[in-house]
Order: C-alpha cells, then sequence, then structure tokens
C-alpha cells in the first residue's frame, strides 16, 4: 500500500519573455523561495530534490549544475538532486519524480523545481527541430508549432473544425490570464483580433500560439504525517501517470485526435476512481502551448466526444463560469518557460485545490486536474489532486 | 450542451499492443497507509560490447540491443515491464529530448517512462524510488554512450556564461584542479596514480565487453602525455560507445519470476549533490560521496565497508578519483587513499577489490559509466562475472558520478548490493 | 556607478556532430542516391512496413530485418505551411507533411512542393490531407533524404 502524499507548497515567479533583472540562478532561487515561504519551511527542512529543465533551451547544458545550489542549497548542504528532463512534459515528470520521491518512503519533504529562460535562445524552434531524426527527419523545418499546426489541419478536414474555433481557445484563456498576476501574456484579445494576426502555420495564426517565457516554479510534496504539520490545506495526489509514444511522427498519422492522452487518461481514471470526468472534476489545468491543442485535450480527457470540443468551448462550459473551468491561469498559450510549465499545472491545479488561487479561484474546487505535453506530442503526463485525503 | 458517455472509453482495439500490457495502476491507499518501502532487487542485466565507435548501429539501436539482452537474461517480455527509466544528456547526443528515441528503445512504447537527465545510475535510483513506493513492481533502466559529440566543449556550455565558461574551463579541467588539490594537500604520488592504472587496465583484459583491453605498463601509464596536469592521458578514460540495461523487480514479482542466481537486492542506496561554486567547497574533500555512502550504509546496515563489502565498482574517472573515492567511501582514511593502492588491498585477490571488471578507465559511456558499475557489481553478487568474478562475493558497492561538469556540481550515487 | 545598466553577454553555439546512420538508414540513403527507389522494413511480429527504416520495432520490440521496396507515390496524410522565418530553418513559406507512400503502414515526413504556397487562403485548396502525390527525384543526388526534392501532387 503507498504512502499519502500531498502538495503543501506552491511558488511561481514573475515571467516575462526575458527577466533581464536578474540571473538564471535568481530565477530558480525566486520560485524556491516563494515556495519555502508558503510553507515556512527552511532549507534544511528539504529531504530532497528533483529538477526539471529541457536542455538546451537557456544556452546551457545541465543546467541544474549553476542552479543547485538555488535549490534550497541543495549544494553546499549536499542534498540528494535527481534532475529530470522529458521534453515539454518536463515539468509534469518533474512532480510525478517528486510524488515517487516522497511515496517510495525514503524521503518526507521533497522540493520539486523547474525553470526555464527560453528567452534566452533566439529562436526556440531551431532548438526543437534537433529532436527529429537527423537522417531522416530533421531538413523539414519542423518544430513544435509545425506539429501543433498538423493537428489543425487534421482536425478541420476531419471534423470541420474552424479558424473560429482555435481563436475562442485563444481569446478564452487570454480572458483567464488577465486574472493571474504570474502570466506573461496579459491583454484582452477579440476573436476579430486573433483571426487578424499573422500567420505562422497554417492555419495557426501568431494569436494561436504560446510565447517564450521565462519563468519557474517551485512546488513542496509531502508524506502524510508531515504534511499535515505544514499546513491545514493539503492538496492530496489522487492519481499520477505519464506515457511515452514511439519515435517516428509518420507512425501516427491520425493527428485529428490524441489517442496517447486519451490511453493515459483512462489508466489515471481508473485508479483515481473517477468515471464521469466532464462531471467530477471541478476544474482541469491542461497544457494549451496551441490553441487546437486545447481543443483535443477536451476530447482525450473524455469532457466530450471526438470533434466536439469546439462546440464544448463555444458552450461556455469550460469557461470561469462554466461546469467544468479548464485552465483558470490563461495556460501555456499565455506562458512558456517550456520546462516549468507542466509543473505551473501542477502548481495551479493546488492551488485551486487549496482554496488560494485568489483572482483566478473556481468556487468549491474538490478535485483538479493537471496535464503536460512533450516531445512531438508523444508524450504526457497527467496528476489528480483532491482536497478529500484518498 | 450534452455529453454522453464517456469519449474517453476508447475500444481497447484501438490500440492492441496495450491489451498486452500490464498497466500500473495506482492504488489510492484505504485506511492505514503506513507503508513500508517495498524491497527492489536487480535481477536481469545486459549489455552490449563497448568500442570507440559502432558505425553500423545508429543511435538508439545500441540501447536496443542492452535491453533485449537485459530481458532475455530474466526471461521476461517487453509486457512485462511496468515502468522504464533512461538516462542521459541530450546536448551531447546531438538530440533534444533524447527519452524520443532512447525510451522506446528501452521498451517504453506506449509505457509509463520517464528520464533522468543524468548518469544512468540515477535513472537506477529513480526506478527503485518507482518500485518502492509500491505503485510499480518491475522496471527497465538504461544508460548509454555516445561518442557523436565534442565532450569538453559541451561541458563548458554547463558552466554560467558569465564567470566561468569564458575561461575554457570544462570536464577534465574541474577535474584536474581537484586532482591538483588533492596531490598538494596529501603528497599522493605519480607513482600512485599509475598504479591505479595498470590495475584497472589489467583488469579489464578479464572483461570481454571492455572498451580498451590492453595491459599497460606502470612506465607506459607515467610517461603517457600530460592531458592537464597532475592528469596524464592514461590517467584519464576514453570515450565509448556501447550501452547497458537493467530489468528491476520488486519482492513480490521475484517470488514468481526469478531464478535464485540471478538476483542482486539492492539492500542499500543513497545520492547527493556537490555544489557550484569552486572556491565554496574543500576540493579535497568529496563531501557528496561520503553523504552519498553515509546514507547507503546506514541503509544496509554496513559500519566497517572494508571488512563488510566483498567487491566495489567505483566510478573512475581518473585514476585520482578512484583514490578519492577510497577515501570518501571508507576504504581508507584521509589522505591514504595511495597507501591503500600501494598495498594491494584493491587489487584482485586483495581485502577489497576494486573494479575487477576494469571499472571507467577501461570503459566509459558518457552517461552510462555508473549504471555499469552497478551491473558489474551485481553479476559480481549473483556470481556470473565469469574470468573477472572476485569468489564469494555477498555483497557489492556500486558507485557513479553525474559529472557533465566534471568535479563541479557534480552528484554522486552509492548502491549496496546483497546476494540475501 | 550606473546601477540600471544591465548586460547582456552573446553567444552562438558551434558543436560539431557526427551521427552514425547505421545499416538501416546508410541502405535507405544509399538506394535513394543509387536506385532511386524507396525501401522500408517489415516487422517479423505485427507485419507492418515500416517507412522509414528502422533496426527494430518499437512496439512488438524485435529485430527487423527484411527489406521491403515501396513506390514513390503515395497519400498525404497531415501537413502544414508555414509562413514564419526561423532561426536556421528553411525559408517560408514551405510545406512539410507525412506522406503514407503505397505499401508502406507509417508515412515519411517530407516537403509537399509544386504549388503555389505565396497566399495562405489559395495554399490551402491546393493542398488537402488525402491527396495523392509523388516523388521529384533531383539529379545530382548525395545519399540524403533530400536527394527527393519533395512530392507534388500527382499530374492527372
Amino acid at each position: 500500500m503507498p504512502r499519502r502524499v500531498a502538495l503543501v507548497g506552491v511558488g511561481l515567479t514573475k515571467t516575462a519573455n526575458r527577466r533581464k533583472d536578474i540571473t538564471y540562478p535568481e530565477l530558480t532561487f525566486e520560485a524556491v523561495n516563494n515556495a519555502l515561504s508558503f510553507t515556512h519551511l527552511k532549507p534544511e527542512d528539504i529531504d530532497a530534490v528533483v529538477y526539471g529543465s529541457m536542455d538546451p533551451f537557456d544556452g546551457l547544458s545541465c543546467p541544474e549544475k549553476w542552479n543547485v545550489d538555488s535549490c534550497a542549497s541543495a549544494g553546499v548542504l549536499n542534498k540528494p538532486l535527481m534532475k529530470i528532463s522529458t521534453g515539454g512534459t518536463t515539468g509534469g515528470s518533474t512532480a510525478l519524480a517528486g510524488y515517487y520521491n516522497v511515496a517510495s518512503g525514503l524521503f518526507d519533504v521533497v522540493l520539486a523545481v523547474a525553470s526555464q529562460r527560453v528567452g534566452e535562445t533566439i529562436d526556440a524552434q531551431q532548438v526543437l527541430n534537433t529532436c527529429l531524426e537527423p537522417c531522416y527527419e530533421r531538413p523539414f523545418g519542423f518544430g513544435a508549432i509545425m506539429i501543433a499546426a498538423m493537428q489543425a489541419t487534421s482536425h478541420m478536414h476531419y471534423y470541420g473544425t474552424t479558424e473560429e474555433d482555435l481563436a475562442r481557445v485563444a481569446v478564452q484563456n487570454h480572458e483567464h490570464a488577465l486574472n493571474n498576476p504570474h502570466a506573461h501574456l496579459r491583454f484582452k484579445l477579440t476573436i476579430e483580433e486573433a483571426l487578424k494576426t499573422r500567420m505562422i502555420s497554417w492555419p495557426l495564426k501568431l494569436a494561436d500560439c504560446c510565447p517564450s517565457s521565462d519563468g519557474a516554479c517551485a512546488l513542496i510534496f509531502a508524506s502524510e504525517e508531515k504534511a499535515e504539520k505544514i499546513t491545514s490545506t493539503p492538496a492530496w495526489i489522487k492519481g499520477a501517470g505519464q506515457i511515452t509514444d514511439g519515435y517516428y511522427l509518420g507512425d501516427r498519422t491520425w493527428y485529428h485526435e490524441w489517442d496517447t492522452l486519451a490511453t493515459l487518461a483512462r489508466r489515471v481514471y481508473k485508479s483515481a476512481k473517477i468515471y464521469n470526468p466532464f462531471k467530477e472534476i471541478d476544474v482541469a489545468e491542461v497544457y494549451t502551448a496551441f490553441s487546437i491543442q486545447q481543443i483535443l485535450e477536451y476530447e482525450a480527457l473524455g469532457f466530450c466526444e471526438k470533434g466536439e470540443g469546439g462546440k464544448l468551448l463555444a458552450s461556455g462550459a469550460t469557461s470561469m463560469n462554466g461546469s467544468l473551468p479548464v485552465c483558470p491561469s490563461g495556460s501555456v498559450i499565455c506562458t512558456n518557460p517550456i520546462g516549468a510549465s507542466g509543473l505551473i499545472r501542477v502548481g495551479e491545479a493546488a492551488l485551486q485545490v487549496m482554496g488560494k488561487a485568489e483572482g483566478r479561484q473556481v468556487p468549491n474546487v474538490k478535485l483538479a486536474l493537471a496535464h503536460a505535453w512533450g516531445a512531438t506530442i508523444g508524450f504526457h503526463t497527467l496528476m489528480i489532486l483532491s482536497k478529500e485525503k484518498p | 450542451m450534452a455529453i454522453s458517455r464517456q469519449a474517453f472509453a476508447q475500444k481497447e482495439e484501438e490500440c492492441p499492443e496495450s491489451k498486452k500490457l500490464r498497466c500500473p495502476i495506482f492504488t489510492p491507499c484505504d485506511g492505514e497507509a503506513k507503508a513500508m518501502s517495498k524491497r527492489v532487487a536487480i535481477v536481469g542485466i545486459g549489455q552490449t560490447k563497448h568500442e570507440g565507435s559502432k558505425p553500423r548501429q545508429i543511435y538508439d539501436e545500441v540501447v536496443f540491443e542492452a535491453t533485449k539482452r537485459a530481458l532475455e537474461d530474466v526471461g521476461l517480455d517487453r509486457g512485462d515491464i511496468d515502468t522504464v527509466v533512461v538516462s542521459g544528456w541530450d546536448v551531447n547526443d546531438g538530440r533534444t529530448i533524447s527519452d524520443m528515441y532512447v525510451a522506446p528503445a528501452s521498451g517504453g512504447y506506449f509505457k509509463d517512462s520517464s528520464k533522468t537527465a543524468e548518469e544512468g545510475i540515477f535513472a537506477l535510483a529513480y526506478a527503485y524510488l518507482r518500485i518502492a513506493s509500491g505503485l510499480f513492481d518491475t522496471a527497465l533502466v538504461t544508460g548509454h554512450g555516445h561518442a557523436e559529440s565534442p565532450f569538453e566543449l559541451i561541458s563548458n556550455k554547463v558552466f554560467d556564461p558569465f564567470f566561468v565558461r569564458p575561461l575554457g574551463i570544462s570536464s577534465i579541467t574541474t577535474l584536474a584542479l581537484q586532482a591538483n588539490a588533492y596531490v598538494n594537500k596529501y603528497g599522493i604520488t605519480e607513482e600512485q596514480a599509475a598504479r591505479v592504472v595498470v590495475k584497472n587496465r589489467g583488469n579489464g583484459v578479464n572483461n570481454p565487453y571492455a572498451h580498451l583491453r590492453r595491459e599497460v605498463s606502470q612506465r607506459g601509464a607515467l610517461n603517457s602525455k600530460v592531458v592537464s596536469l597532475p592528469l596524464r592521458a592514461l590517467d584519464c578514460p576514453p570515450q565509448s560507445v556501447g550501452a547497458v540495461a537493467l530489468v528491476l523487480a520488486s519482492e513480490d514479482v521475484i517470488k514468481k519470476i526469478a531464478v535464485s542466481k540471478n538476483i542482486a537486492w539492492v539492500t542499500g542506496i543513497g545520492w547527493a549533490t556537490h555544489t557550484y561554486h569552486m572556491d565554496a567547497a574543500d576540493l579535497t574533500h568529496v563531501s557528496a560521496l561520503e553523504k552519498a555512502a553515509e546514507v547507503a550504509y546506514k541503509m544496509a546496515g554496513v559500519r566497517d565497508p572494508i571488512k563488510e563489502i566483498d567487491v566495489a565498482e567505483v566510478h573512475d574517472i581518473t585514476s585520482y578519483h578512484e583514490l578519492m573515492a577510497y577515501e570518501a567511501l571508507g576504504i581508507a582514511k584521509p589522505g591514504q587513499g595511495g597507501k591503500v593502492i600501494d598495498s594491494g588491498a584493491t587489487d584482485i585477490g586483495g581485502e577489497l577489490p576494486v573494479n575487477p571488471s576494469g571499472g571507467v578507465l577501461c570503459t566509459n559511456l558518457h552517461s552510462g559509466s555508473g549504471l555499469l558499475r552497478a551491473a558489474e557489481a551485481a553479476l559480481q553478487v549473483m556470481g556470473r562475472a565469469e574470468k573477472r568474478q572476485v569468489p564469494g562475493v555477498k555483497r557489492a558497492l556500486a558507485h557513479g558520478i553525474s559529472a557533465p561538469a566534471g568535479a563541479i556540481a557534480a552528484s554522486h550515487a552509492v548502491i549496496v548490493l546483497e546476494k540475501e | 556607478m550606473n546601477t540600471e545598466e544591465l548586460i547582456e553577454v552573446q553567444e552562438r553555439w558551434n558543436i560539431p556532430y557526427r551521427h552514425s546512420a547505421g545499416r538501416f538508414a546508410s541502405r535507405f540513403l544509399i538506394a535513394l542516391r543509387d536506385e532511386k527507389k524507396v525501401y522500408g522494413v517489415r516487422c517479423p511480429r505485427c507485419k507492418r512496413v515500416l517507412v522509414p527504416p528502422r533496426p527494430f520495432c518499437e512496439r512488438c520490440f524485435v529485430q527487423c530485418t527484411e527489406w521491403v521496396g515501396v513506390s514513390d507515390k503515395g497519400t498525404l496524410e497531415g501537413f502544414t505551411i508555414s509562413y514564419q522565418a526561423y532561426v536556421g530553418l528553411p525559408t517560408p513559406p514551405y510545406a512539410s507533411g507525412l506522406i503514407k507512400l503505397d505499401g508502406a503502414d507509417t508515412a515519411l515526413m517530407h516537403f509537399v512542393g509544386g504549388v503555389d504556397l505565396s497566399d495562405p487562403q489559395k495554399a490551402k485548396k491546393a493542398v488537402k490531407i488525402g491527396m495523392r502525390v509523388e516523388a521529384v527525384w533531383k539529379e545530382e543526388r548525395l545519399g540524403h533524404i533530400l536527394d527527393i526534392e519533395h512530392f507534388r501532387p500527382v499530374q492527372k
């Protein structure tokens, strides 16, 4: 029988395209320090650290080395530290590693940190292109945007989704981000404005795409006994998992559905005893880097039938006043420090369960879902957080 | 808006492979949740022949070969594995998100898999955590090395762009700085370092998988070119291409699958990291390794490592670092590393043989050398190390370093493996 | 001392790599060069013909050994057209997509050409999922994936 584990602390940073005011270790320090103050813990109280980033978006290889002492003085105190990196899911994988560190029984209080300075790379797509096989797939100019654009062309082709549907995703998330002081892009956007932005990769326009952000996030996981001493509002982990698809982009030509995520959701829902996700989940923080993805996420997570994601959004069901608000934070489309974005999703879901999400709080959250995708859309992580002890 | 039945409940037919897979099921606790960590063992080992290059194999095929061997070693199928943890440094591999290739090559297709962007021994540590939690029963762990990139240039990119990187510092310079500080403090001689080289290269001859399998003489080691003072060419490891894979299992599963000679129980495990600031720590004192050993020894109940450990595989990232490791692991008193090698205690036939496989000085998989130490230590415990077997091994130690920046902010892991 | 001034250190990485193509990609690329022919491998377990060829099937976890020639004509299964310029990536506009060649079970990534891409609204009508495409071979071939210049709509 595994140990009960809860999230007890969340530390977010200010995000921007460039945090020119600080160096990388200071950015990490900002997140860790916020998580420590959130819990009133000291660096000595941290038993182990997991660190996540996606190399080399910051113009650094292995940034955990330069950042090591920003992680609750892990270097000078000779703490156990483990670096996790799984593309866009890095943050989600880092949260999972933090969870398993505690669940194993080896550690009681574990710090999970993820930081990234995407703004320091002049063009992130060139870095992303290097994840493709150099002999076969690298020369075709593919980065994350083109893969997402392929999802969009397929969804439009098979289900009749429109450019307006995509714009609506961007508009809703921008509206949510206005309530989130930690968001990078915070401006009001209308459907007309979104449709008028310049074409990036057909059919995705600038408004359909995430920015490059500098930002970090730190979370503190604790065992049952410690969690209840640290806080009166722990967010308990009720279900978790990740999944890895095969490498070749051409092996899965069904870009109009996200079967990898659907399979993971089925596994995690089963373990968390969730039978009707749309009814049972109170808020979802999904990883929407590109507008089309939120539509696919609704469908894969079982919030609606296949092909009906656009309709679900238009119905208002996923807005702040809807029955299942999705991404009160404004999601990745408004803030994307890549390796940290998945951890931010978990942190935002935890804040919702704790009732501490301030201006973006959804009332009475009992069950929250956090998601991240990565690689050439073949990696996913999920975590279910609950107010009640599982 | 009408939401009909659960759209996510796809028919299993849509993904025929997942039928074979045993999905890791997260079991929420009911009632008492005072869980004990599950016992974990290494039950399958696979490695490739390690070489200077493998032009006939593309990147991930090397990992596939080791994984296949590890599965065959324990008689399991990919479908029997619950979780996969891979390792590696993307910039070294020249592939961003390298686990896109390495995880499927390690059997991770459609599975719950993750990557420690560390030396492979940390993937073993992570898989240990996953199984110990009781949430997974079997795991596959891989580490690999490639020689497709300039390691020192990339190592330079680990350092901050303001203070250290412009100075051209890289892994080898930090290791040399550390070795020099050690030499100066304790009067370690070049001959003592050369003796480590002679011992490990001699042992490598007995290891059919090793990359360098030629003995070197004390004179040969002492006459090799100075690379970075005090390190000579033969004090430093080669760059090798190859892979290693381990199958880990929980006690519950072991009862069903493994034959007794194929078990190496993980009875102690610990890891710790160093600071980034070279001036903030005593370079001659590998405090992170000391800490990792302390944790692992406590867990395994080891009080006197020389007497209680039968064989050790340490990460001899240079010959001097093997001597420093003796001290941090409690095999030698502070400053006495040189005396221990001179005494022959760590030779085959000595009181505590170190690196009967030939160590990293014979085979250096960047990001796989530490995991290879664990594999070799496990083979010793299982009594399957063939010509390099130390007789009567009941307890073995494996040490790995995650050191993309050499000595700076290096992370050390120590694992104690036992027969019973 | 002006404490408001913030310095930015500029850097460009130039790291040389040599990637071993191994037996499988080598044979595939050599066939492009010498035979103007596309090859895949058949998985002995699931029997899928995998293009581009690879040493093992990720799903079945078995070594692949049987080589299968496939057509240089196929169906466009997915695509996008890029209009934004990125550092180090091709000059826009360019269409890239996944082409399932006749006789293959998986798709090959490549460029889609022979279509006017300058206006997205017109281009989206010219490039469609499900359309038939064929390889346009280069005269001078070097044993590279770009020995096929691009795939163009099949001329009727």
